[in-house]
Parts: C-alpha cells; structure tokens; sequence
C-alpha cells in the first residue's frame, strides 16, 4: 500500500542541508514531497504535513457548502472534511477513477491541528528534493493562487508546485466558504 | 405418598365470593400430598381476598413441612402480583408473557 | 489521603456549605420562624468551624466561632433573625469565602481582611450578651447538635408516601384494596410498593374473607394531597391511611414508624425499600432517636421515642456513619464525588461502544443468522441502557444555579432602590453538567437585564395598576428533548417602537421594512443594535444581548422573547438536554441519510402522489384537516445535483448514473437507460412512467410547538446518535447540528430542524441580518 511505501523511503531519508535564498525557511526541513497528479498538472506536498492515503471512497456530501468542498469521511471515528483540491484551484471538476485518493493532511487551526482531506487524481510517489532544487515562487503564471505556493520544486527536469498546504487548507477560509456557501442556499 | 407432585387447577374467580370455598379445597389438596402445584392458568380474575390465599397457603405448606407451588400464573394473577410486587415473596418462578 | 487532598476536599465543601448558607440566608427573610433553615445556618457555619479546626486555620476558628454563638441564640429562639441579621450574615458568608479564596492561594488573611473581621466581629458581638457567649460555646463542642438538625430536615425523595392499614371487614364491606391501588395509578406513578404479608396467618387459621394486607407505597403525582385522599374515601372508615408528602420531614416518617403496632418493626427498612427514605435518611433518623433518647436534657421536637423500636445494631451503625457525614443533607452522604473528566472519558467510551454495537447489529443483519441477530439485537439493547444511565450520570438539577439569584436579585435590587423578588419554580428540571457550567453567565445578563431595564420603579408600577414590587421568574421545564429555561418579569415590556427607531437609526433595518412582532423584539440580539450609541433613551437594554445570543448559540441552543407592552417579557432559552449522544430516526433521501432528533418526531405519513397533486405545487399537505408545510430535502440539498461523488456510494439507490439522477431528479429506482428514459421524457403520455414506484415519506417534527413536515424517500427508524460536532470548518452551517457515524461506518448528517425551518421560511438568517423578505416570512 501507498502508506508503506511512504515509510519505506523516510527512511532512507538522509540529504545534506543546504540554504537556498528564495526558498521559505520551513522548506529546508522538509526535504521529502509527495507527488500527485490533479488532471496532468503535477503537484507536491511535504510529506511532514501528510498522515495517510486513502482509497476514494464512502463520502459523505454536505448540502450547502462550496463545490469545492466534497463532503465528510469517517477518519477512524473522526469527522474529517474533504477538499477537491482542483476546484479549489478553481480547475474543472473530473470524474472519479480507480486512482483517485484522499490524502490526509494535517493543517493549524484556531484550536490545535486538523485533519483534512484532500481529493487527488491519482499519487504518484515520494521523492526527496534536495533544498537547492527549490525555487521561489513565481509571481504569476502557475494559475493558483501565489500564496498557495510555497516553492517550485525541479523534478525531473520539470516544475513542479508545492503546496503550502497550511494556506490552501486554511480552516478559516475553508470554514468562511463553507458558511457563505449555507447563507447563498438560504436566500432561494 | 404419591412420588409426583399432586396437582390442582383453580378455576375462575379468585375473588372474595370464593375465597372459603378455595381455602377449603386448597386444604384437602394440601392434606393428601407432601408436593402440591397449583395451576393458576384459568384464574380469570384475582383480588385482594386472592391474593392472600396465596400467602396463606405459602405459609400453610411450609408450616406442614409440605411443598406447595404455584404454577402457569395467568395474565390477571401475573398483573396482579406485579402491581403488589408480590412475586419475589411467593418465590415461585412466573412465566413473563409477552405482551400481545 | 494526604494532607492537600484533605484540605481540597475542606474547600470544596467550604464552598458548598457557604453555598447553602447564602440559600438558607436568603429563605429565612421570608420565613424567619423556619427551623429547618435556621438549622441549615448554623450547620453551616458549624461544620465549617469544626473542619478548619481540624487544619489549625486558627482565624477562620475564631471568626466563625462569633458567628456561630450569634446563630445558636436564633436557634435557641433567643433571638430573632431579621432582614439586619441577615445582611451581617450575608457578609459573613462572603467574608467565609474570602477565607477560602486565601487557603486555595497559599495565603493567610491580609490587613484588608482583618479588618473586615474584626468589623463583623463586633457588629456580631452586639448580639452576644457575656454570658451566653460561654453557653454558646459549650453547644459547639456537642457533637449531637448536628445529629439533632439533620433530622429537621426533609427528605431528599420527591414522592408521597402513603401506608395503608385495614380493618377485618374492608373486604366484606365489599371494598378491594388492590382496585384503589390501580386507581392511584391513573394519575400518578406507583413508584414502589411494599405488600405487608406478615399478618397473613396460614391457610387453616385464615378467616378468608377477612383483610389482612397492608400496603406501604411510595407515589409520584403532581395531584394535591385532597386528591390522593379521596381515593380512599370510602375505606377512611375501615382503614388508617396515612399520606406524606414529598419531602416530608424525617420527624414525621419517624413518627409514622412509631405509631405502627409493635409487629412491624421492619417499617423503617420498608420506606427505605419503597424509596421514601434513603438508607441513610433512616439510619440518621434512628439515630436521631437514639441520641435523644441518650440525652434526656436535649429533647428534640415532639417525637415520641420508643425504645424498643431501635435496633441497636441499626443505631451503631447510623452513629458509625453520622461520623462520616460532614455535609448538611443526610441524602449526600449516599454519594460519591467524581472527577468531572473521568466521567466524560467514560461517556466519550460509551459513545464509541455505541457506534460499535451499531456496526455489529449491522453485521449480524447481513449474516441474518437468527441466534447472531438476537445476540445482537440483545446487546445494542443494553448498550441502549448503559448509554442512558451514563448520561444521567452527568444530569445535574438546575436548582442550584437558580438559587444562585437569590443573591443577585437581592443585591441589584437593593442597588437599583427596586423591591423585586425572584420566584423559582421547575428547580429540579436536569439537564447535562456541561450545560449547566455554561448558562450561569448568559442567564445573569438576562436576569440583571430584567431588574434593570424591565422591572419599572415602583411609582410608576403603582401608576400602571401593578403591585409596587416586581417579580422575576425563573423557571425550567423539559420540552421535545430540550431544556427551556425561562427569565420573565412583571415589568414594561419592550416597546417595538423605540426598538424600531433605535434599529433604524443604528441601520440594522430599512425605512420601508415590515417587521413581524417578534422579529422586532429579536432586533435587540443583533450585535449592531447593542454597539450603537446614537439613541440613548432606550437605556442598556440590549447592551450585551448579542454576547448572550452567542454564548447560548455556542451551546446549540436558541433565545426567543416574548414581550407585550406595560405586561412584563419573558427570555425563552431552549438548550439540547446533552451534548453527547441522541436518539435519532434516520431517513434516507437518494442514498444519503439524515439523522432527524426523535424527540421532535411526531409521526411520518406518506406522501402520496394524489396528496402532491393536491397540494398545487405548493409545499404543503392537509395533515388531519390541518396544512401542514414541508420541506423537500431533496430540493433543499440539492442531492440529485451533487458532484458525481454519489457514484463511488455502493448503496443500492445509487444504481443508476447520477447524469440521470440529475435529469429526472432522483425519481427512486429505474432500471430505464439514460436513452430510454429521454425518449419517455418525449412522450408525454409516458412521462408518468419515469416514476413509477416514487414513494415519499413525511417526518412530521414539532419544533418549539410548532409542526412541520420533512420529505424524504425513506424511513430507516430509529437510531443511536453519537454525536460528532461539526468542527471548525463546517461550524455555523444552517440546517445541520452534527454529524454521526453509522453502523456501516458512513458519516451521516444530522437535521438541525429549527435551523431547517428557519432557513426555508426566508425568516432571518443568522449572516443575513438585514433580511429583506420578513414579509414573505410570516
């Protein structure tokens, strides 16, 4: 299973430290991202932030919320919310396939750590980039809000964004959405 | 003395208006025998004056060193016993009927 | 037990004695002649004295010593309590507990409070005359003074006991005992029964028609105690039928013991079995008995005292145990304290056994192996059990919050130059512990809100034909799975129009906007209106209403006003009796499911095609002659709509894609292609066909008297509702309370019902405060 292989290659982890101007301080602890797909872009998250990978499946929808907010999964006997990470990227919505995933990710929130869920097309692996593969992000160009991201990782020759998953999962934003989301249903 | 148990089936009314008539039956049962069950199963109705024949003849068995059960209580003795909360005192078991 | 824990255990029944203290303070004004208070006094400040002994708290000894002698005049009846007493006293109290506040912070009384002291003391010895000073003392030290005034008091139970003894010829006279008790039945609860037998003689002895049982029954009603005697009216003179009301004093079961004929030795054991008394009620009773009969020169009330009736053993123990009980209600000592986080670990367990036993219920379903299911059926009943006695572990009594305002309501209306007096009723109403901590706040605001704002000054109630004090309400009663706890005044009302212009003027509302009544009164929660500074002569009122609002939301609860002009306002305050784990009945729309709370079920109907039809499009049934509005979830989800997620589901309604769930808006089973239905779709004729077995169920639920309908596709029944709370991100979502885990280990969403309503209604929504469609509303 994919958790396993995550450990699998943690252990190995074992990169020399290297300041990069331009990278964000928190991006030289973390040298292992996960990698996945949302339609053919490719995107990564450190794996710190990243608690497991689930198979797509038994959701829950809550009425009355943004799109992209796909609904509720029982974590374990935890409520844990899921975000369509396309359409918060304000992507087309795609139909789920055999390799579409949860992963959960841990955010900040006002009252200690959250568990979220986050909707991917399919994971492709973790991989270990060396800090001075890192980029600063670009100030426009990558079609997602620049805040989102929190460097451009060189895998393979290819950029690839990673996420600061504290600001695109940002339970207030999120909560505020969803929110908005229940007072625009009101008024029908 | 018989082995088994001698068996007696009360009939009806266990109400004041038969109450010396049941005294005297359940006597003579109880005189031949050293183990009575008494079937409760067609007691239509049970008051007061029934209910302490039952304590009564509990006590007259055990004062006779005989045994004496009561036994297929019906709906109305069962009722009755319950409101009273006297069936743990007569210590016999009591069939719970499902309610219908 | 070490010494801390020792000392912890003084300070929180320190604090719980001063508690009591303050009560009986505040009763004894109105009822200066009450021994039972004036004993409560004194026990308090007795009792206190004794433990701080114990811990060589030297100032406290002293300081309550004064107090106490003064107390032990009064109880002596040498001296009369007074509305001047009582204020020293009150100072006492609070003095006490800057005592207290210091030991818990390590530290010993500084000059302020000396002096404090030393002023009480003196205002005290002025009450004290040298030599009964001396006498007072000796009282302390007596240890039967408090086994004395623990038999003042009332019993803890809240039931009539009513003993029944017949003549010989009841039952020739043609009367029946058993019919009297089935008729105490029809209005109220035989709660126990003790069947006395032991003068049945046995069957050869037996005169058969003569009566030989009597009764000792313990009876829940709320019926006056005329009308429980004229259940025995026609036996009073074949009988001795005696009847105590609730909370009788133990005097009076003890004398009701003594009058009994020597035979029934067992009374005392069966008013404890009956529930009347508890073990230690009776135990402190007898020995009661016992030291007075032991001290001949301390006689207590006018109980008679047979010797022979005490049991020796029963008085060693009772004695053994009186040692134990520090605190004033002998009920108490029949309990245990419990770390308040330890009993919510085990309810948290609960919850999750619960959700347990749903998936192994579920299981065994599948399996339909009958030994299985009846196993299972078994257990989820007991979990049921366990899961309810778990919860009432954690209900408290509202009482004692209400008491409270004793206190407050005395002070803010001496400060305020008001005569206000607080009437309580509904104090024993429980709700979950965790309410109870949380409501202290917002209910003050509203009561000090009443006194300050509602309750007019006494010349101008005379002006408006009312009495020159005001009144305040408090008072609790259960509704629908809820707890209503209301604040009403006698005082002006709130007038709609100065709200109005206030409103206006604060730009909560517009120029042309009709308000219904109501929603003009809730104006003064809305977090403008209280900020707003431009009209004055509204006064405070709504000064902090929005934090109120708040802090009752927080709880899943709601506050509604009711207020007519110069008549007095009543703040309505529903809060969800739990905040853990509900009875639920799930329903099914289009394969999600939806917990709705089942105490606000009232019935489900179906909804049939003819009644749809009927209805003209609007959503509304005839109910039994009545309309009946209802709310399509399936419309107001938007659940055919919904991402294709639905198709992961592997439930069976989900059979068909969602592009045709879309299309035909979820019409149930289908077993048609997308095409075969788009070319019934053409024929109009056919159309009908695409739904051919749409069956729809309506859950009739009754919110804050008030019924509507919820239509859904499917009634599962009922279902244990552990409830998850819906957590930073979806906190705040109208119309949902919660989630829940189902057996099958799917989330599902739980129905906040008034939440539901309001938002379908157009009514105001809680971001929407300047709702525009009021009209349509109503």
């Amino acid at each position: 299973m994919l958790a396993t292989q995550i450990e699998a290659t943690g252990a190995q982890a074992a990169m020399p430290r290297k300041a990069v101007p331009g990278a964000v301080a928190e991006a030289e602890e973390q040298q292992q991202y996960l990698t996945f797909m949302l339609g053919d872009e490719m995107f990564a998250i450190g794996i710190l932030s990243i608690r497991e990978i689930i198979e797509y499946g038994d959701l829950t929808e809550v009425p009355m919320t943004p799109p992209f907010i796909r609904g509720v999964i029982n974590l374990r006997g935890a409520v844990v919310p899921v975000v369509d990470l396309a359409l918060r990227f304000g992507r087309e919505a795609r139909a789920n396939s055999k390799r579409t995933c949860i992963v959960i990710v841990e955010v900040n929130a006002a009252k200690g750590r959250q568990e979220m869920g986050v909707v991917v097309d399919a994971v492709n692996e973790v991989l270990e980039v060396s800090p001075g593969d890192i980029e600063a992000p670009p100030e426009f160009g990558a079609h997602i809000r620049s805040d989102f991201i929190q460097g451009m990782g060189k895998i393979g020759g290819k950029f690839v964004v990673m996420l600061d998953v504290n600001r695109v999962l940002q339970v207030d934003e999120v909560a505020v959405a969803a929110r908005r989301g229940s007072a625009e249903t009101a008024v029908v | 003395m018989n082995a088994l148990p001698n068996r007696i089936d009360i009939l009806g009314e266990m109400t004041i208006a038969a109450a010396a008539e049941l005294r005297r039956q359940l006597l003579a049962a109880l005189a031949e025998a050293s183990e009575l069950d008494v079937d409760l199963s067609q007691v239509s109705e049970i008051d007061s004056a029934g209910m302490q024949l039952l304590v009564a003849a509990k006590r007259e068995a055990s004062a006779q060193g005989k045994l004496l059960r009561f036994t297929n209580h019906s709906a109305a003795v069962f009722y009755a016993l319950e409101l009273c909360k006297l069936t743990g005192h007569l210590g016999d078991p009591v069939l719970i009927q499902s309610q219908s | 037990m070490n010494l801390d824990d020792a000392l912890h255990t003084f300070i929180i029944e320190a604090r719980e004695l001063l508690e009591h203290m303050e009560e009986a303070l505040l009763r004894v004004e109105q009822s200066p002649e009450d021994a039972d208070t004036i004993n409560a006094i004194f026990r308090a400040a007795h009792t206190i004295k004794g433990s701080a002994g114990l811990f060589g708290l030297c100032h406290v000894v002293e300081f309550t010593h004064v107090a106490e002698s003064v107390l032990d005049l009064v109880r002596a009846g040498k001296l009369r309590i007074d509305s001047e007493l009582v204020v020293i006293f009150l100072a006492v109290c609070d003095h006490l507990g800057v005592f207290v506040t210091q030991i818990v912070e390590g530290r010993t009384p500084d000059a302020e409070t000396n002096r404090v002291s030393v002023e009480l003391v003196s205002k005290l010895s002025r009450y004290l005359g040298p030599p009964q000073r001396g006498a007072a003392v000796t009282a302390v030290a007596a240890p039967e003074a408090e086994l004395e005034t623990e038999a003042g008091d009332g019993v803890d139970t809240d039931h009539w006991h009513i003993s029944l003894r017949f003549g010989p010829d009841l039952l020739r006279n043609g009367m029946d005992p058993l019919s009297l008790i089935r008729y105490l039945g029809t209005f109220g609860k035989i709660v126990n029964i003790v069947t006395l037998v032991d003068t049945v003689p046995s069957l050869s002895a037996l005169d058969p028609e003569s009566s030989y049982l009597g009764y000792e029954i313990g009876f829940s009603s709320d019926a006056d105690k005329a009308t429980i005697e004229s259940a025995f009216e026609f036996v009073r003179d074949d009988a001795r039928i005696r009847i105590l009301p609730p909370h009788s004093k133990v005097a009076e079961y003890l004398r009701l013991i003594d009058d009994l004929p020597q035979s029934e030795l067992r009374l005392g054991e069966i008013l404890v079995r009956c529930g009347t008394l508890t073990q230690a009620e009776l135990d402190l009773a007898l020995a009661r008995q016992a030291a007075s009969r032991d001290d001949a020169s301390n006689p207590i009330g006018e109980v008679l005292v047979e010797q022979k009736l005490v049991q020796p053993r029963v008085v060693e123990a009772a004695l053994d145990k009186q040692k134990q009980v520090k605190d004033n209600k002998a009920a108490e000592s029949g309990q245990i304290r419990v770390n308040a986080e330890k009993l919510d670990q085990h309810i948290n367990l609960i919850g999750e056994l619960t959700i347990a036993s749903a998936g192994a219920s579920l299981i065994a379903q599948r399996t339909a192996d009958p030994e299985l299911l009846e196993a299972a059926a078994r257990l989820s009943r007991l979990v049921e059990e366990v899961r309810d006695s778990a919860l009432t572990l954690r209900m408290v009594e509202i009482g004692a919050t209400f008491n409270r305002f004793q206190r407050v309501v005395r002070d803010v209306s001496a400060d305020l130059g008001k005569d206000i007096r607080l009437v309580i009723s509904g104090a024993d109403t429980d709700l979950d512990k965790t309410v109870v901590e949380k409501i202290g706040d917002p209910l003050t605001h509203l009561v000090r809100n009443s006194m300050d704002h509602g309750i007019e000054a006494a010349e101008l109630r005379l002006a408006r034909g009312k009495p020159a004090h005001g009144t305040l309400r408090l008072n609790a009663y259960h509704d629908s799975g809820s707890i209503v706890i209301e604040v009403a005044d006698d005082g002006g009302g709130l007038s709609r129009e100065r709200i109005l212009q206030k409103a206006l003027a604060c730009g909560l509302i517009k120029d042309d906007q009709q308000l219904a009544d109501a929603d003009i009164c809730n104006l003064i929660f809305e977090p403008g209106f209280s900020t707003c500074e431009q009209v004055s002569n509204l006064s405070g009122r709504g000064v902090g209403m929005d934090v109120v609002r708040r802090n009752i939301e927080a709880l899943r609860g709601t506050v509604e006003i009711d207020s007519t002009e110069n008549v007095g306002t009543t703040m309505r305050i529903r809060l969800p009796l739990t905040l853990a784990i509900i009875d639920g009945f799930l329903v099914g729309v289009n394969g999600s499911s939806f917990v709705v709370p089942l105490d606000m079920v009232v019935e489900c109907v179906e909804l049939t095609p003819q009644e749809t039809a009927d209805s003209q499009g609007r959503d509304h049934l005839d109910l039994r002659g009545e309309v009946l509005p209802f709310i399509r979830l399936k419309q107001l989800f938007d659940i055919a709509e919904a991402p294709a997620a639905a198709d992961v589901d592997d439930d069976a309604d989900d059979e068909f894609d969602s592009a045709t769930a879309r299309k035909y808006n979820g019409s149930g089973h289908s077993l048609l292609t997308a095409e075969g239905a788009a070319a019934l779709a053409r024929d109009p004729e056919l159309e009908f066909l695409l739904h051919p077995v749409k069956r729809e169920n309506v859950v009739v639920v009754q919110y804050a008297g008030r019924r509507s309908g919820l239509v859904v596709d499917k009634l599962m029944g009922e279902f244990q509702t552990v409830i998850r709370p819906l957590g930073e991100v979806f906190n705040g979502i109208d119309g949902i309370s919660g989630f829940t885990i189902l057996g099958s280990g799917k989330v599902a969403l739980i129905l906040d019902v008034q939440g539901l309503v309001r938002r379908v209604a157009g009514g105001e929504s809680r971001r929407n405060a300047r709702a525009s469609n009021y009209a349509i509303a109503e």
